[in-house]
């Protein structure tokens, strides 16, 4: 296949006075080309125009003079939008702009503290939506499209913004938004298309055939690594959600506690020199305590309890928690240069 | 006006993505492509997987750095979760990034892929190239297979891998090479997102075959400088002959860190002085001296302010960030050598670099010690005998 291209040159006058003759005579002489596009297959596209007319701006309520933007994804023909829990999506209502350019108020149907996510509702009739595929098919590499209104660049009826990646991995993400921890605990799906910007939670995560696989959360920070991660939640929660299943943090805790749990006693009490991360060292075993049987010493540093990595004088707290009176603990520890494992019987505390 | 005729084959452009691998699959479906190409990355990982290893560390603190405003807190938090590293030896040599022991940790554990737990003993540490050598004892070890340096190319697949999060597998990143030769010829350059997820882990290829280390590594200072631009779509990998380089010495224990002169530069600018310099037919181009610091291998070695360094082992140097990006991967210990013109003689001074440490502390050599500077050139100059009669150990003030 040859294909010829014949340009004209033209010379571009644009703001160029007559001070400048030279420039227009170069500007002339560059070849200019209105290049051939590569017809490479696009799933992305496809993906893009099968979701765009389904994703919707959201503005509104903001911290201080800033005003606060977002982005939600239509997820049924009758108007209901899933995004993220934000100030956006107060009962004052948030102002909803679709992508055929109408401005609507959305109204709060429903909000899950727990997985930070919350249902606005439109008054509309058939509106284009984006359909909730199970995530679970997704294979490490394939691609994923995450959308979304980042920094809010996309104004009008302009379409928001998409950008390629692969997925990664499902996990539960140990996580911090500012300096709360982050309240969700189930499985997020990570991948490495950015999406850690302002405006872009609430945007959906798109398979390769412009399936919603999850919904893109809220800027987080991943413990494990300080930095701020790319992530969505997977769409089996958000149809959950959706279906009216809310989850909060304080019902799943409550259901905890009310367990009658004996309390657990291992006689080891953790050096608190300093107030941040706090390495967990011995400072002090109670005599006659299940850890003074098992032969653990003062400056002991803990490295493991049960094959749960110990980092910090909280994580021996939680980890401790979990036990229960009667349990076989195996703690490993490192003494001097020397790492050795103990198992320490656990006792209730009196 | 001009009238361009462009022609051009896009035919053979448009059947290049379908590359052997796929061969299965027909080329005109985009998503059987797209499959394919997600088959040929999980494969590229899965092949590579075994090399790698989660290192974890214990204890230790932030690391502080000292800079003109004092002592503080770096702008990048490390973390204290799992990091990365990448089996270079059958018998427990494993390589990874020393940002992971910025901290300074008490221990040090090793998790191979297989679940096998070591503790393991930090044995050296480059921190111009940001890479540290860990030992752990065990034996038969996978190995990583690296790509020939020279076979890596821009534009072609380059997969990020790490076990920062500690998920079942390790993260990946798929990217493009974006630059090779980068960083004085120490780095590949790649869009596939870097940051402490994957910092000494390894950039592999389409056929899983490690290309090079994944380093923070943009500008300087600190231990931990460059981890700000993480996930920025400007990462850096490091080459397996800048390791092998260096292999001996950090299998030693040594701390190799980058070399310190001991002077301020500034861009020489012409002054009425070089009026008649400028007459002859070819100026040479040079940096100035700006100032010199005692007790350093610059003051040691004689070099005063004022002195314009015309070339660095021999090598012109144009303006004052190509001397510093040249500078900036030698390592202390190292020997350097400046051609300097001082009024009307040129000299050649070779000097040792110091260790930051050491600054401030070097002594000038003894004067008997010290060869006279050459003549190089021929300019008759009238103060070239009490030049030559004055100790090159003089203080730089004049």
């Amino acid at each position: 296949m040859r294909l010829g291209y014949h340009v004209h040159g033209i010379a571009i006058v644009l703001g160029v006075t007559a001070a400048a003759p030279c420039a227009i005579a170069v500007a002339e002489n560059i070849p200019v080309r209105s290049g051939p596009r590569i017809v490479a297959p696009n799933t992305v596209e496809r993906a893009f125009d099968r979701a765009a007319p389904a994703i919707v701006k959201l503005y509104g309520r903001g911290i201080g003079r800033e005003h606060g933007y977002g982005t939600g994804t239509l997820i049924s023909a009758d108007g209901q939008i899933v995004t993220v829990l934000t100030l956006l999506s107060s009962r004052n209502g948030a102002r909803v702009v679709l992508a055929d350019g109408r401005t609507m108020t959305a109204k709060l149907v429903r909000k899950d503290e727990y997985r930070q996510l919350a249902l606005l509702k439109i008054e509309v009739e058939n509106a284009p939506f984006v359909e909730l595929v199970d995530s679970e098919g997704l294979a490490m590499a394939d691609p994923v499209f995450a959308m979304g209104n980042w920094f809010k660049v996309a104004e009008g009826r302009e379409p928001v913004s998409v950008n390629r990646g692969i997925f990664s991995m499902r996990m539960a993400l140990n996580a911090r938004r500012l300096a709360q921890d982050f309240s969700y605990g189930g499985d997020v799906l990570l991948f490495d298309a950015m999406t850690s910007n302002p405006g872009a939670p609430g945007g959906p995560l798109l398979d390769i055939n412009g399936n919603c696989v999850g919904i893109v959360g809220r800027i987080v920070e991943a413990s494990e690594t300080n930095t701020r991660i790319n992530y969505a939640l997977p769409s089996e929660e958000i149809r959950a959600f959706a279906g009216g299943d809310v989850a909060t943090r304080t019902t799943s805790q409550s259901a905890d506690e009310n367990v009658e749990k004996k309390k657990p006693f291992v006689g080891i009490r953790i050096s608190r020199l300093g107030f941040r991360h706090v390495s967990p060292y011995v400072e002090r075993v109670r005599p006659g305590s299940p850890a003074d049987k098992a032969g653990v010493q003062a400056d002991d540093l803990v490295l493991a309890v049960n094959d749960d990595r110990i980092r910090s004088a909280k994580d021996y707290r939680d980890a401790i928690g979990r036990l229960a009176p009667g349990d076989k603990a195996r703690f490993i520890l490192k003494r001097g240069q020397r790492v050795l494992t103990v198992t320490i019987e656990i006792e209730e505390k009196q | 006006m001009t009238r361009l005729v462009v022609t051009a084959f896009w035919f053979s452009v448009v059947s290049m993505p379908c590359i052997g691998a796929m061969a299965d699959d027909d080329a005109s479906d985009p998503y059987a492509l797209e499959a394919a190409k997600a088959r040929v990355i999980r494969a590229a990982v899965a092949r590579a997987q075994k090399s790698i290893v989660t290192v974890e560390t214990i204890g230790g603190a932030q690391p502080i750095a000292t800079g003109p405003q004092g002592v503080r807190e770096e702008a990048f938090r490390l973390s204290d979760g799992p990091t990365t590293g990448v089996v270079v030896s059958a018998d427990g040599l494993i390589l990874t990034s020393s940002i992971n022991f910025a901290r300074n940790p008490t221990v040090i554990t090793v998790t191979l892929e297989d679940g096998r737990q070591f503790v393991a003993e930090l044995l050296g540490r480059d921190e111009i190239r940001r890479l540290a050598l860990v030992r752990i004892v065990a034996s038969d070890l996978f190995v990583a297979e690296w790509a020939p340096s020279e076979e890596i190319l821009v534009g072609q697949y380059a997969i990020a891998c790490g076990r920062g999060l500690s998920g079942d597998a390790p993260f990946a990143s798929l990217g493009i090479v974006s630059a090779v030769g980068r960083r004085n010829g120490n780095a590949i350059q790649t869009d596939a997102k870097i940051s402490p997820i994957n910092y000494g882990g390894p950039l592999i290829d389409i056929d899983g075959r490690v290309m090079g280390i994944c380093v923070p590594m943009a500008g300087s200072g600190g231990a931990l400088a460059g981890a700000e631009w993480y996930d920025s779509g400007i990462g850096f990998a490091i080459y397996k002959e800048k390791f092998d380089l260096v292999a001996e010495r950090l299998a030693s224990g040594e701390v190799i860190e980058q070399g310190k002169i001991g002077i301020f530069l500034e861009e020489d600018e012409s002054v009425i002085r070089d009026f008649f310099e400028k007459l002859l037919p070819t100026k040479e181009q040079a940096v100035r001296i700006r100032d010199v610091v005692p007790g350093t291998p610059a003051s040691a070695s004689g070099l005063r302010k004022g002195d314009r360094i015309l070339a660095l082992d021999g090598q012109p140097v144009g303006d004052v960030p190509e001397m510093q990006r040249r500078l900036s991967d030698r390592a202390a210990g190292e020997e350097i050598t400046l051609t300097i013109k001082r009024r009307w003689r040129k000299f050649d001074v070779t000097l040792t670099l110091a260790r930051s440490e050491e600054m401030g502390k070097i002594r000038p050599k003894k004067y008997t010690d010290v060869e006279l500077p050459k003549e190089v050139d021929d300019v008759d100059d009238p103060d070239a005998e009490t030049e030559h009669a004055e100790p090159t150990t003089q203080p730089a003030d004049e």
